[in-house]
């Protein structure tokens, strides 16, 4: 029997959709249900970053980052930090070094449980959302106990921490913890084994390394292809290298190398090696020390450029910042790791189903305040 | 491989279409390159048993005050190897043209639509070089510094930044 | 039901005059009323129940607010719903718009008329009771696909079509598991199929455990049609994990994205409407119905002190698991068992037949579903397909020729 012939159809998936994960237009050309062609459209998210950043002293820009991946905001602030203290050459007092890395992966655990939890949602599970959320709001608590605030922190100066930490927020953060290495059990009874979302998610959008490396996707998207690249691992900044940790790497547990399945899974273990290394962080942390000591009374980065990438949540964070000298940059340019990861799914994307392309959509973990910045 | 090795060979091999290496007043050693030989020597860089540069971290536009070529910069990085060269070509500022890199590593595809909207870098060969961020009809690229801002754009006043 | 309300009515002084066709018609008017009030109000706690048991799964509190316990916001929320402007987008098709979700509600209500609610609660005791049923059941179908195709929204379109496809497919084995039941009973009367069920008997006829007469129980073969009746009436009401018409993260909201305020409402009062009809063709044709578990108040009395022996293994095993105690099933059980063996009179109620069980099978079986929507995630359309033609179709039809197997060897039937 011949195929029968049918025209095909341009389906407008957003911007207003439950699944978009943000103010992002996918443009589905489709026979049925079959997706031929993805066109991303973005940019509705659009607030200037880059050209705010030009006209504001460098200590002003800190907030800003924290806006452009509102899901992650202390990993950008954190990576910016760094690349202005590495540029001005700023050692920094062990406390702050320790407490920052303990918020970044404090943070890197609130971020993959949002993914982890609008990735069950984006396949229709509910539940595992609020489950992933309670745990969420414990961390936002931890936050909101040293800077006063629960999304946007503002919370990592150049040279420094805004302040240090209150008394008993260690001890809350152990509890945490203790509490936290349980839940994950939950999740993966709930979500990672069931066998609906197995069959949603194994083999569905699977990415080879090459295809990976070539459009630039980052963090854990990419390691769920196989590819050993933690720039906290291979390229250590801040004080990473004194921690035991493992990659997690996509082993294809359920189908393919590199699916979506893979792409969630890595992230459940991610966040099992965060509290790893906040554990042993919490265990080595300095009692002493002024977090203010070394934030520079003048911020005034020599003249030069600097391209420094840090691992946020979402995967490779790099800053390009040109310096002429003066307390304003001349340029800033974030490198975001969701711009370059959604970039890839018209080439992952093609010839599943609609409810696939939701599926995929969900395990890149994408944030729009960042693609669009 | 260092970046002064990396330069040796880029030199060796492209001769003129390699202009210079900097060291000073960066902490990423740059290579510059000519505008319209970024392509073949991006492909190069990517081919070489030896240099494997298969991973074009990010791509970014830069206009210095308003008044000199702008420039363009990509930040390259081997996964194989694992060592990294920034290389930059300068454009000049009206309808500057550039060769495209989208097709040797597809990082590059938004990423040269981005410095087409905002600095107005044209990347010759990109396969649908489009505004990104902005909308369609946007007048002018924000991010030169020499931008100043339409009065209206579809009859809303755009604010002034004082 | 109609025809004892008309003489009731009759059996008055004043009302005599009326004659017999009057009296029956406004019966029929009555008995349709209270029909149409049961689904609406039905609809409006189950709205309340789910969203509490979805709490209570995710571990938060609910609708808090509204009345005691959040009880009221129900009705709020149906208040609110019938105040919005019934918005018809301009490029829809205009009567197929407005007449689709009437379709879909009437065809949902109606079917309740077949329904016994008791030994005596039934408002048209028909002898192809379950054929109609299943048969107006399936015109909810048509409605969809008017509502879907109206709206001329892409999103709505995929829907109804997803929809069509789904309950079609759906209805074959759901069909095939029925008549495995129709055929032990010899009958389509969904009145005979209940009083079918009375008693105790053995489990699958040999195994010597003392069970009430439940077809759920008749045989291995009509265990596992239980089963796959409800995995595919489930696929039939579109509820997840076969929700895939509406499938929120993905369709927006199907076949009802254009619609707003009572044509809405009218939607969610046929989807409860919907998987009450279910529960109730599940417990009237696998859990016995009106009947009670107990042939009489010893048993009732027994079962009920098993009952709370379990119910203390049970907290025992979750307070091993999660270290907190639980005494409300414990508790629940105690006290009715304490009242059982106190008051005869208490436990005969238990063990004779009656709304109350039908109730309460009914409820158990909407809170499963319940518990299905809020753990599972959602299938794919082709895989839905696939569990459709090539598993549970299979199954059915296996299940068919194992029963009649079966009531061979238990001498039931005689070749």
């Amino acid at each position: 029997m011949s195929r029968l012939h049918a025209e095909e159809m341009v389906l407008n998936m957003g911007p207003q959709h439950p699944s978009t994960h943000g103010v992002l237009r996918l443009k589905l050309r489709t026979d049925g249900e079959i997706v031929s062609h993805i066109e991303p459209v973005i940019g509705y998210l659009h607030r200037s970053f880059e050209k705010h950043a030009e006209n504001l002293e460098y200590q002003m820009v800190t907030p800003f980052c924290g806006r452009c991946d509102y899901l992650a905001a202390m990993g950008s602030e954190h990576g910016y930090a760094m690349a202005v203290e590495k540029m001005m050459g700023i050692e920094l007092p062990e406390r702050v070094e320790y407490l920052r890395v303990i918020f970044a992966e404090l943070q890197r655990i609130a971020s993959h449980l949002v993914a982890v939890g609008t990735f069950g949602l984006d396949v229709g599970a509910i539940t595992p959302f609020i489950y992933c959320f309670r745990e969420r709001e414990l961390i936002l608590d931890l936050f909101e106990m040293a800077s006063g605030a629960r999304l946007l922190y503002n919370y990592i100066w150049i040279g420094g921490l805004a302040h240090d930490v209150p008394p008993g927020f260690v001890e809350k953060t152990y509890e945490f913890l203790d509490n936290f290495e349980t839940r994950v059990a939950e999740y993966n009874q709930i979500l990672t084994g069931n066998k609906i979302f197995i069959e949603r998610a194994a083999d569905i959008g699977v990415m080879t390394p090459e295809v990976a490396i070539n459009y630039g996707v980052t963090g854990p998207s990419l390691r769920a292809s196989g590819v050993n690249i933690d720039l906290r691992r291979t390229q250590p900044y801040s004080i990473y290298d004194r921690f035991e940790f493992d990659v997690p790497l996509g082993e294809g547990t359920q189908g393919t190398i590199g699916d979506s399945w893979d792409r969630y899974y890595v992230r459940v273990r991610e966040m099992e090696e965060s509290a790893r290394i906040i554990r042993q962080a919490l265990d080595q942390l300095p009692v002493e020390g002024d977090v203010k000591s070394a934030i520079p009374r003048r911020i005034r980065p020599p003249k030069g450029e600097i391209y420094f990438r840090s691992e946020n949540a979402r995967g490779e964070l790099g800053y390009y910042i040109v310096s002429n000298g003066k307390n304003v940059p001349l340029r800033v340019k974030m490198r975001s790791p969701a711009f370059s990861n959604l970039s890839v799914i018209n080439e992952i994307g093609q010839g599943f189903m609609i409810s696939d392309v939701i599926a995929i959509l969900g395990s890149l973990d994408i944030v729009l305040g960042e693609i669009d910045r | 491989m260092t970046e002064q090795e990396i330069y040796a060979k880029l030199a060796s091999h492209f001769g003129a279409k390699v202009m210079a290496f900097v060291e000073e007043e960066t902490l990423n050693p740059t290579v510059i390159v000519e505008a319209e030989g970024i392509t073949d020597v991006c492909n190069y860089l990517k081919d070489t048993e030896v240099l494997q540069f298969d991973s074009l971290m990010n791509l970014a536009g830069h206009d210095p005050d308003g008044e000199s070529d702008l420039s363009v910069i990509y930040h390259l990085y081997s996964t194989q190897l694992d060592h990294y060269i920034t290389l930059k070509v300068f454009v000049v500022r009206e309808h500057g043209q550039v060769g495209s890199v989208a097709n040797i590593y597809r990082t590059a595809d938004w990423h040269e639509r981005e410095a087409y909207d905002l600095y107005g870098i044209t990347f010759d060969g990109h396969p649908d070089l489009k505004r990104i961020l902005l909308e369609e009809d946007w007048e002018g690229h924000p991010l030169k510094k020499d931008y100043v801002a339409a009065e209206f754009y579809r009859g809303m006043r755009i604010e002034k930044v004082k | 039901m109609i025809q004892s309300l008309a003489n009731w009515i009759l059996s008055f002084d004043i009302l005599a005059g009326l004659g017999n066709p009057i009296a029956w018609g406004l019966s029929l008017f009555i008995v349709s009323a209270l029909i149409f009030v049961f689904v609406a109000v039905n609809a409006i706690v189950l709205v309340y129940i789910e969203r509490k048991v979805s709490a209570f799964m995710q571990v938060r509190l609910g609708p808090m607010r509204v009345g005691k316990f959040g009880s009221l916001q129900t009705v709020a929320d149906a208040l609110k719903l019938l105040q919005k402007e019934d918005i018809i987008p301009r490029s829809a098709d205009k009567i197929l718009f407005l007449i689709g979700p009437w379709v879909i509600l009437v065809a949902s209500v109606v079917t309740f008329a077949a329904i016994p609610f008791s030994d005596t609660l039934l408002a048209a005791d028909m002898s192809i009771g379950l054929f109609y049923v299943v048969s107006i059941s399936s015109i909810v179908v048509l409605g969809i696909v008017m509502a879907g195709w109206a709206s001329n929204n892409k999103w709505s379109l995929y829907g109804a079509m997803r929809s069509a496809a789904q309950i079609i497919s759906y209805e074959i084995p759901v069909g095939i598991t029925l008549i495995a039941v129709v055929a032990v009973v010899g009958s389509l009367n969904l009145q005979t199929i209940v009083q079918a069920q009375g008693g105790t008997g053995n489990l699958f006829y040999w195994i010597p455990l003392p069970l009430p007469n439940w077809f759920i129980f008749h045989s291995p073969f009509l265990f596992l049609a239980a089963f796959i009746y409800l995995i595919g009436a489930t696929a039939e009401i579109n509820r997840t994990p076969f929700d895939i018409p509406e499938s929120e993260s993905e369709l927006v909201a199907g076949f009802m994205t254009e619609f707003s305020g009572l044509r809405w409402a009218l939607f969610f009062l046929s989807e409860y409407a919907n998987a009450t009809l279910v529960a109730f063709l599940v417990a009237i044709i696998f859990l016995g119905g009106w009947q009670s578990p107990f042939s009489n108040y010893a048993g009732a009395q027994i079962g009920f002190s098993i009952l709370t022996l379990l119910a203390v293994m049970w907290t025992l095993f979750v307070k091993a698991k999660t270290q907190r105690l639980s005494f409300y099933p414990l508790g629940l059980s105690l006290m009715i068992t304490i009242a059982a063996w106190l008051f005869p009179g208490f436990a005969i109620w238990l063990a004779s037949p009656g709304l109350f069980w039908m109730l309460i099978k009914v409820g158990s079986v909407i809170f499963l579903l319940m518990w299905f929507r809020w753990t599972f995630p959602r299938l794919r359309v082709d895989q839905l397909m696939y569990v459709s033609w090539k598993v549970i179709l299979p199954i059915s039809l296996f299940n068919l020729m194992g029963v009649a197997v079966w009531m061979w060897l238990t001498g039931e039937i005689h070749f």
